[in-house]
């Protein structure tokens, strides 16, 4: 029997309103009619908010980001970061309210450990006012999908040797 | 004379430019410029109606509901489509909640740091911050070891140099003036209302079937299913009981938290009840419905304009003197820039003349901001918590009339305090106290409708299209966290044909029009003393005070500053 590994989130963050940032949102979507997804993953469509998401992480052990990056790669680059790489976010900083580092941040303040974070991301073309993805970006969203899939399966699996 | 520039202000949602001019430490001048570019219109043109707030509600990833709720109205008032009175409960509660949410979020989470150096909490007597805390509130949560936990906290995430939260302030400025215990009793509360926050908000996730998004607004009403003897339906007599006990958390929380702690901070800074002021204008559609939409005279908070702050007068609001300037706004009117126009006319064609970046100045004179420079009957007006207050203190409605006074007289400060920063920030806090307040009242009378077997939430008479006129106009408000939003729809042959949309941060941001009047926040920031201009903590906390929100005003066209700045690999 396969177990849903504890308290897993997706979150995809962007706003579906400004082409490529919505490329997160849009592979949430698409992983809610996956049937590769593990039992009991939240998956959770985030758009552009910071604190407002500690609701949706406050009890989450593993936490899978899905999201537009800004790498300098040709546009449809996939990148994946986990760990230390990821504190190199800015936090206030950025012209973005209160952002994801910040998040962080908050449930280390709150005195609640932070999840392990894993972010899959990729290289956008274009963040300009417009309801779809560029082709460049269209082109790797199944793949970013079935790379969620892997991870999230790699994740229960280790769970579950964990446990044995 | 020297011009000191903020860019990008930050704790904000989007981007904001502030240049000011100094004259002899005081600001004689200021620009305010939105650096970004909106495009909704363009999105929705040609789209189905009834689907429009599924797009709207993603103009702004922070206030999510406020677009949704304006869009539908607004496709109502066009179809002259009356929802049923389950379906107006039912979106007052959710508006009230996201007051109450947001006005807690912007008070601890984007403000408070403006008046609060969490340097200083760090060396603060947790002892003596108990005795401070348990002499302006009953709040428990006020022992020496929980201060002293919450300092132990802080101190190890300021020490691990990634303070990510507390990193933009100006810790150590001469303008920070609260004793080291009102700090760390401030940020005790900091982290007890990110806490707060994401409790309460399952109130949208309960009516909303899904939070950031809400997914249960429909056009003729709400998709929320009522049903006494149904666990599943969204509303069943358990997630009321729910919903009332989320209500009165958050009205624990407003008035023995936020409410004290804003009559704290105020006490020492009262130099800002003189600063800040602006236009002296404050406009306010008025919004919570308790009969018809149409009905303004029966809205919980009332509609209206109060010019030169005279409060003997309220004047009578119509939306059809709202116009928009773009003459120092970089787009084209196809009849020419310096008039201005109503939304029913409102063209979005951008025009950027602006200088290359990076650039050290704009070209204030010329055209200077992606926002437009909305007007009522040609005047720049403030909107948002402050002019709602006003407008309702105005109008005699008793309720705000108590609360206003009643912050007054502990203050000791009179009325025209409240032309200031700090009056903007005590009437946020009293706003929230009031809306907590009727969250709990509507969730009663949602109970109330489920015990009478009353459940109509939807009025489908006019869902299909083929009912409709060829040709419709409507206009949607809402009085948004921030203040005054207004959506315009034109719809021909069932489809969108022009979509237009005012929203408050455009009122309050908004740049100089035809004319050369300043706008909100160009106005608040004249004669503000600066103390240091290279650590200008004083512009922030004036701009800072009206809330603002860039993201639906507006969209970030430089994409180096995103949420990850990450170095290449090398």
């Amino acid at each position: 029997m396969m177990l849903p590994p504890p308290s897993t989130v997706v979150l995809g963050l962007g706003n579906i309103l400004h082409s490529d940032d919505g490329v997160g949102p849009r592979a949430v979507v698409r992983l809610k009619k996956h049937p590769g997804v593990p039992e009991g993953v939240a998956l959770i469509e985030g758009g552009t908010l910071g604190l407002e998401l500690l609701t949706y992480v406050w009890d989450a052990s593993y936490l899978l980001v899905l999201d537009a990056v800004d790498v300098g790669q040709p546009p449809g680059t996939l990148i994946r970061m986990s760990g230390e790489e990821l504190h190199k976010m800015p936090g206030s900083g950025s012209v973005h309210q209160l952002g994801f580092a910040d998040l962080m941040a908050a449930l280390r303040i709150l005195a609640k450990r932070p999840p392990e974070v894993v972010l899959l991301g990729v290289q956008p073309a274009s963040t300009e006012w417009g309801a779809s993805l560029s082709p460049a970006v269209e082109a790797v969203l199944g793949r970013l999908v079935e790379q969620a899939v892997n991870e999230l399966l790699r994740k229960s699996a280790a769970t579950l040797s964990t446990v044995a | 004379m020297a011009r000191i520039v903020v860019d990008p202000v930050t704790r904000i949602e989007g981007h904001l430019r502030i240049e000011a001019q100094l004259d002899g430490g005081t600001v004689s001048d200021a620009w305010s410029s939105g650096t970004m570019f909106r495009g909704i219109e363009l999105i929705l043109r040609g789209r189905d109606p009834r689907e429009a707030w599924i797009w709207t509600q993603r103009i702004c990833g922070v206030c999510t509901t406020v677009h949704a709720l304006t869009s539908v109205r607004a496709v109502e008032d066009a179809l002259g489509i009356e929802v049923p009175e389950n379906a107006r409960i039912i979106r007052n509660i959710i508006a009230a909640s996201q007051y109450v949410q947001d006005h807690v979020i912007h008070f601890y989470h984007l403000h408070a740091l403006d008046w609060v150096d969490v340097t200083l909490a760090l060396k603060a007597d947790p002892g003596k911050t108990s005795q401070l805390a348990e002499s302006i509130s009953s709040w428990p949560k006020s022992s020496r070891n929980y201060f002293k936990g919450i300092q132990d906290r802080v101190k190890a995430l300021v020490d691990s140099k990634q303070l990510s939260l507390f990193s933009s302030g100006y810790w150590g400025h001469p303008a920070y003036h609260l004793p080291p215990e009102a700090n760390l009793l401030a940020v005790a509360h900091y982290v007890e209302a990110l806490e707060f926050q994401k409790d309460f908000i399952r109130i949208h996730a309960v009516l909303g079937g899904k939070n950031p998004h809400l997914q249960t607004y429909l056009v003729g009403g709400m998709s929320t299913a009522m049903d006494p003897n149904e666990p599943q339906a969204t509303i069943n007599p358990e997630r009321i009981t729910f919903l009332e006990e989320l209500a009165s958390k958050a009205q624990a929380f407003v008035d023995q938290v936020y409410i004290p702690d804003v009559l704290a901070v105020a006490s020492f800074y009262r130099d800002w009840f003189g600063r800040g002021e602006g236009l002296g204008n404050f406009l306010a559609y008025g919004d919570y419905p308790q009969g018809g939409i149409k009905d303004a005279s029966r809205f919980f908070l009332p509609r209206g304009v109060i010019l030169n702050r005279d409060l003997s007068n309220v004047h009578p609001l119509d939306p059809k003197n709202v116009a928009e300037y773009v003459t120092h706004s970089w787009y084209e009117y196809s009849d020419g820039d310096n008039a201005a126009k109503h939304p029913f006319q409102g063209e979005t064609k951008p025009k950027y003349t602006g200088p290359k970046p990076p650039y050290e100045y704009l070209q204030t004179d010329e055209k200077y901001s992606w926002l437009k420079a909305p007007r009522y009957e040609d005047m720049p007006m403030e909107v948002g918590p402050l002019s709602r207050m006003l407008v309702a203190y105005a109008s005699g409605h008793q309720e705000v009339k108590d609360l206003v006074n009643g912050v007054l007289k502990k203050l000791n400060a009179p009325a025209t305090a409240l032309f200031s920063t700090l009056g903007r920030i005590a009437a946020r806090a009293i706003e929230a106290q009031l809306m907590a307040r009727y969250v709990s009242k509507w969730i009663g009378e949602l109970g109330a409708n489920l015990g009478h077997a009353d459940l109509r939430v939807h009025n489908g008479e006019k869902w299909d299209p083929d009912t409709w006129p060829r040709e419709a106009q409507g206009f949607g408000f809402h009085e948004a966290p921030r203040g005054a939003l207004a959506h315009w729809v034109e719809i021909e042959d069932k489809k969108i044909k022009n979509y237009q949309a005012v929203v408050p941060t455009t009122w309050n941001a908004g740049p100089r029009d035809g004319k050369g009047q300043r706008g909100a926040y160009e106005a608040s920031l004249l004669k503000t003393p600066i103390a240091d201009p290279e650590r200008p903590l004083e512009i922030l906390r004036t701009i800072h005070s009206f809330d603002p929100c860039l993201a639906c005003a507006v969209h970030v066209v430089d994409a180096r500053g995103r949420r990850y700045l990450v170095q290449k690999a090398s």
